[in-house]
C-alpha cells in the first residue's frame, strides 16, 4: 500500500505515502524507525513525496490522485500543512523539487497533461505557472536538471543570482520525453522530444552532474526498456539513447545514486536491479535486490559489484 | 551489455509477497530504501494485501565495526603518507596491520612478488618467511626434518644472508647435496628405519613423501614452499607459477575446489596483478583492501609496466568507491575527504557531492565540515551550508548566529533577510539582540544595504549615548536621505529624531530641518493603505496623525531656533 518512500537529504528521515491517503515521515537515524509525523489532507491515494533542500528549512512536497499538491513544513517540532494547490484537473502523479540555487520550485505532473510549476516568492505565498497540454493523455514524470552555471563561475557579490538556465524533462502517456527549458521572459518552452519508447514513459531521472560536460537522462517505460540519454554538448541539441535493457515487465522507477555512478531499476520480475557503467562505455548490471518469500536469510548486506 | 565472468548476486528481501507486486526504491546516501508497493502491472488496485516494511539495504554493514574503524584510521594515514613521498617505499609498505589475517595473507605476498620483486636466490627464504609468518607449525615440521640428517651441511647451505656466493654456487651445492640424499636412498642406507626413509625422500621434495605429512602442511601454498625447499630452491619467480598451480591441485587432489583466497594467491604467483586485484574486488567484503593495494602498486609504478594502461584510472576507481563508503560513516567521513583529494579526475567532484549531505548535527560538526570545503575554495558547498544552518538559527531565533552564518557564506540576500528581522525585532522590543555582533560587523557590513543600515543604526544610538548629539544627527538624516533606511523605517528614524529635537541647545542646523521635514512630508503624502480591519485602521491611523503632528510641531520649532542661532552667529 505504500506508494513511495524517500530518504531526506542527509538520510536521516524517511516520509512514505500511501494508498489510505496518509503521509507518513519517521526518524531512521542509527538504525531506529520512530514516526515523527502521520500527515493527513489528502483524500485519495498519495502517489509520491519529494523532500526539498534543507535550506528552506524541513519541507515535503506530497501529490495525490485526489488532484491536489500538498506543501507540508515543520514548524517548532510540528508538521502542518504549509500550502495546497488544486490546479489540476485530474491526478497528480508526479512532484519533484527544482536544484536549490533556483530557490523553492516546485515541478508537479498530472494525468490532465499539465505540468504545473509552483514558485515560492515569501510569506507564504507561492506563484504558479501551468504548462497545458505537455503530454497528451497525461503527464507520469517530471525530473529536474542539475543547475549548472554558464559560462565563468566567479563570486557573484552582492546578492546577484547567476544567470541559471533552468531545465527539467518530463515523461508521459504520449510515449515522449520532452525537456522544457525556462526563456528568458520567465515562459517555459518545450526544447526536445525524446522519442524511443514505445508505450507510456513511467519514469524519467536526470543524473546529477560529476562535472563533466555531459548530461544524462535515464527513462523507463511500460514497454519495459530502460534508455539512458546522453547529450555531449554543453549547449545541448543532440540527446543519443542507448538501451539499457529491455525487461520483460513494466519499469516503473529509476533512480540515480548521489554521484551518478549507480542507477537503480525498478520493475521487470519485480526486482530492483543496479546498474553501472564500465570503461568502454557499457551498461553492467551489478546486483539484483529480489523478493523473497519468508525465507529469513539475513543476507540482505551481500550485494557485490563486479567489475569490467 | 557486456559478457560478465559470474551473474550477479541476488539480495533477498525476506517476508515480503511475491504475488506480482512491484516495490519501490530510493537512494539514501550510503544505502537504499525498498519497500513494497501496490502496483499490479497496468492496475493501480489495493486489494491484495501486503508487506507493510521498509527495508534499508547497505553494501557494507562491517564499516561500522570496531576493529574495521581502527584499520581505516591506520592506513588512513599510511595511505597520505605514500601520496606525499615520491621515492620508493619498501620501508613503509611492511607495514603491516595485522587484523584480518587473509588481507594480510595476500598482502605479504604481494609484497614479496611485487614490491621486492625477489629474485631467484632469496626468493625461496622470503617464501619461508611467509609461510612461517602464516603457518607456525612450519616450526615444528622443519624441525623435524633438519633435526637429524647432516645438519652441517645444512648449516653451511643456509647460510646465506650476508654470504657472497652467487646464484651458481649456490646451485653447484645444492646439485651436489641433493646427489649425495639420492645415492644415501637408491643404497637403502636407511632401509632399516621406514621413517629416516621417509624423511629422506622428504628432503629430495618427493611429491608424494610431502604429500603423506598433509596433516602438518595446513594448506596448500605451504606445501608449494616446502616442496620448493626441497626441490628447486633457487627457483625463479616466473616459474613459479607453475609449481603453485600444480601444488594446489595436488594438494587438493581433486576432493574440493579453490576458495577465492586460493585463486587470489594463485594470480599473485602468476604475477597477474590485474587478477589479483579483480579476484580481491570480487571476494572482499569493502573496498578497503584493494584501493590501497592498488595505490601503492600505482606509486610503485607497477601498473603500467603490468600493461594495464588504464592502471591509474583504475586506482582512482578503487579509492572512489572506498571513499563513498566512508561519507556513509558518522565519523569516518573525514578520512573519505583525503582520499577524493587524492583522485585527479572526479575526486573533487565527488567530494563537492558528498560533502553537502554530511549531517550537521553539532556546530562543531558544521564547522568542520565548512572548513572542508573552504580550505578547497568550494564556494558553492559552502554558501549552501551556511544558509541551511542560518535558516535553521532564524527558525529558532538566534538571530546573531543567523547573521554571522550569513556574512560566512557572502549571501547578501539572507544578511537582508536577518537584518530586516533585527530591526522589527527592535521596533517590537525596543532594544537590539546581539549587540556584539553588530558592534563589531566591520567591513562584512558592506555585504548587504539592508546590513549595513542595520550597522549605521546601531551606531546612531551608541552616538546619542556617548552624548555625541551632532554627529548621531547627521548620521540619522544621512540614513535616510543616502536611502539607505527602508521607507519602512522612517517613521522611526523621525521619532528617534525627536529627543534631538527637544534638546536645550539647537543640534539640527536649519538646512537639516528642512530636509527632515522633507522626508516627513514624503512619508505622509504617500500612505499606502494597508488590509487590515476598519477598527484597527482607524486606531493606527490615530496614533500614526499624533505622531505626524508633533514631529511637525517638533520641527517646526527647531527651525525657527535654528534660523534664530544662524541668524545670530552670522550677525555677530
Amino acid at each position: 500500500m505504500i506508494h513511495d518512500a524517500q530518504m531526506d537529504y542527509y538520510g536521516t528521515r524517511l516520509a512514505t505515502c500511501s494508498s489510505d491517503r496518509s503521509v507518513k515521515i519517521f526518524d531512521v537515524r542509527n538504525g531506529g524507525q520512530i514516526l515523527i509525523a502521520d500527515l493527513r489532507g489528502h483524500e485519495g491515494p498519495v502517489w509520491q513525496v519529494a523532500w526539498a533542500h534543507p535550506m528552506y528549512g524541513n519541507i515535503l512536497a506530497s501529490c495525490s490522485y485526489d488532484r491536489k499538491v500538498i506543501i507540508w513544513r515543520e514548524e517548532n517540532g510540528t508538521w502542518e500543512k504549509s500550502h495546497e494547490h488544486a490546479g489540476h484537473d485530474s491526478s497528480v502523479n508526479s512532484v519533484c523539487w527544482a536544484p536549490h540555487d533556483y530557490g523553492l520550485i516546485l515541478a508537479c505532473g498530472s494525468s490532465d497533461g499539465a505540468i504545473s510549476l509552483l514558485t515560492y516568492t515569501g510569506e507564504g505565498q507561492w506563484e504558479v505557472k501551468k504548462i497545458n497540454n505537455a503530454h497528451t493523455i497525461g503527464c507520469n514524470a517530471v525530473s529536474w536538471a542539475p543547475a549548472v552555471v554558464p559560462g565563468s563561475l566567479i563570486d557573484q557579490p552582492s546578492g546577484q543570482k547567476p544567470n541559471y538556465i533552468k531545465r527539467f524533462a518530463s515523461g508521459g502517456c504520449d510515449n515522449l520525453i520532452k525537456l522544457w527549458k525556462e526563456e528568458e521572459d520567465g515562459q517555459w518552452k518545450e526544447e526536445q522530444k525524446l522519442e524511443a519508447h514505445s508505450d507510456w514513459v513511467r519514469d524519467v531521472a536526470w543524473a546529477p552532474s560529476i562535472g563533466l560536460p555531459t548530461s544524462t537522462i535515464a527513462s523507463c517505460s511500460q514497454d519495459g526498456r530502460v534508455f539512458i540519454w546522453t547529450c555531449d554538448d554543453a549547449s545541448s541539441n543532440t540527446w543519443s539513447p542507448k538501451l539499457l535493457h529491455k525487461f520483460n515487465d513494466v519499469v516503473w522507477h529509476v533512480s540515480w545514486s548521489i554521484t551518478a555512478n549507480i542507477l537503480a531499476v525498478s520493475g521487470g520480475d519485480n526486482k530492483v536491479t543496479l546498474w553501472k557503467e564500465s570503461v568502454d562505455g557499457q551498461w553492467v548490471c551489478i546486483s539484483d535486490v529480489n523478493k523473497g518469500q519468508g525465507s529469513v536469510s539475513a543476507s540482505v548486506t551481500e550485494g557485490q559489484q563486479n567489475e569490467q | 551489455m557486456e559478457e560478465l565472468d559470474g551473474e550477479p548476486t541476488v539480495t533477498l528481501i525476506p517476508g515480503v509477497n511475491s504475488k506480482k507486486n512491484q516495490m519501490c526504491f530510493d537512494w539514501g546516501p550510503g544505502e537504499m530504501l525498498v519497500c513494497e508497493t501496490s502496483f499490479n502491472k497496468k492496475e493501480k488496485s489495493e486489494m491484495v494485501p501486503s508487506c507493510p516494511f521498509i527495508y534499508i539495504i547497505r553494501k557494507d554493514v562491517d564499516v561500522y565495526s570496531q576493529i574495521l574503524r581502527k584499520l581505516f584510521n591506520e592506513s588512513h594515514g599510511i595511505f597520505l603518507g605514500l601520496q606525499r613521498i615520491d621515492e620508493e617505499l619498501t620501508g613503509k609498505s611492511r607495514k603491516s596491520v595485522s587484523i584480518l589475517s587473509a588481507m594480510e595473507l595476500i598482502w605479504n605476498l604481494c609484497e614479496i612478488l611485487f614490491i621486492e620483486v625477489a629474485p631467484a636466490g632469496p626468493l625461496l627464504l622470503h617464501l619461508l618467511d611467509w609461510v612461517r609468518l602464516h603457518v607456525c607449525e612450519v616450526d615444528s615440521l622443519s624441525a623435524d626434518v633438519l633435526g637429524s640428517e647432516n645438519p652441517s651441511k645444512h648449516d653451511s647451505f643456509w647460510n646465506l644472508p650476508g654470504n657472497t656466493q652467487t646464484l651458481t654456487e649456490l646451485e653447484l651445492k645444492w646439485q651436489h647435496w641433493h646427489e649425495e640424499c639420492e645415492r644415501y636412498l637408491q643404497d637403502s642406507t636407511f632401509a632399516t628405519s621406514p621413517h629416516l626413509e621417509s624423511l629422506l625422500k622428504i628432503m629430495l621434495g618427493d611429491e608424494a613423501a610431502l604429500l603423506e605429512q598433509k596433516e602438518l602442511l595446513s594448506n596448500w601454498y605451504h606445501f608449494l614452499v616446502t616442496r620448493l625447499l626441497y626441490s628447486n630452491p633457487t627457483v625463479k619467480p616466473i616459474d613459479l607459477h607453475y609449481y603453485a598451480q600444480s601444488s594446489l591441485d595436488l594438494f587438493l587432489g581433486g576432493e574440493s575446489s579453490p576458495e577465492p583466497l586460493d585463486n587470489i594467491l594463485l594470480a599473485a604467483f602468476e604475477f597477474d596483478i590485474h587478477q589479483v586485484i579483480k579476484e580481491c574486488s570480487i571476494a572482499l567484503s569493502n573496498w578497503w583492501f584493494v584501493a590501497h593495494l592498488t595505490d601503492l602498486l600505482d606509486h610503485c609504478k607497477l601498473l603500467q609496466s603490468h600493461n594495464l594502461y588504464f592502471g591509474s584510472n583504475m586506482r582512482e576507481f578503487l579509492l572512489l568507491e572506498y571513499a563513498s563508503g566512508l561519507f556513509a560513516h558518522p565519523s569516518l567521513w573525514q578520512l573519505g575527504v583525503d582520499y577524493f583529494d587524492y583522485c585527479p579526475e572526479l575526486g573533487r567532484v565527488s567530494l563537492e557531492l558528498h560533502i553537502e549531505r554530511i549531517p550537521l548535527n553539532t556546530e562543531q560538526k558544521a564547522l568542520k565540515v565548512l572548513r572542508v570545503c573552504e580550505q578547497r575554495q568550494m564556494t558553492e558547498q559552502v554558501r549552501s551550508i551556511c544558509k541551511i544552518l542560518a535558516m535553521k538559527a532564524v527558525r529558532n531565533n538566534r538571530l546573531g548566529s543567523a547573521l554571522s552564518w550569513s556574512i560566512r557564506a557572502k549571501d547578501a540576500a539572507f544578511a537582508t533577510l536577518v537584518s530586516d528581522r533585527f530591526l522589527r525585532d527592535y521596533c517590537e522590543r525596543g532594544c537590539f539582540s546581539d549587540l556584539d555582533l553588530i558592534d563589531n560587523l566591520g567591513p562584512a557590513m558592506m555585504l548587504s544595504d539592508r546590513l549595513t543600515f542595520l550597522g549605521k543604526y546601531r551606531e546612531f544610538h551608541r552616538m546619542y549615548g556617548e552624548k555625541r548629539f551632532a554627529d548621531a544627527a547627521s548620521l540619522l538624516l544621512s540614513l535616510m536621505t543616502s536611502r539607505i533606511a527602508p521607507r519602512s523605517f522612517w517613521m522611526t528614524l523621525l521619532t528617534d529624531a525627536l529627543p534631538l529635537l527637544e534638546q536645550k541647545q539647537v543640534i539640527f542646523s536649519a538646512e537639516q530641518t528642512y530636509e527632515l521635514m522633507r522626508c516627513l512630508e514624503d512619508l505622509t503624502s504617500r500612505r499606502p493603505v494597508h488590509g487590515e480591519s476598519d477598527t484597527e485602521q482607524l486606531q493606527d491611523d490615530d496614533i500614526e496623525t499624533t505622531k505626524v503632528e508633533m514631529l511637525r510641531l517638533s520641527l517646526a520649532r527647531n527651525l525657527a531656533r535654528a534660523i534664530i542661532r544662524e541668524g545670530s552667529l552670522e550677525g555677530s
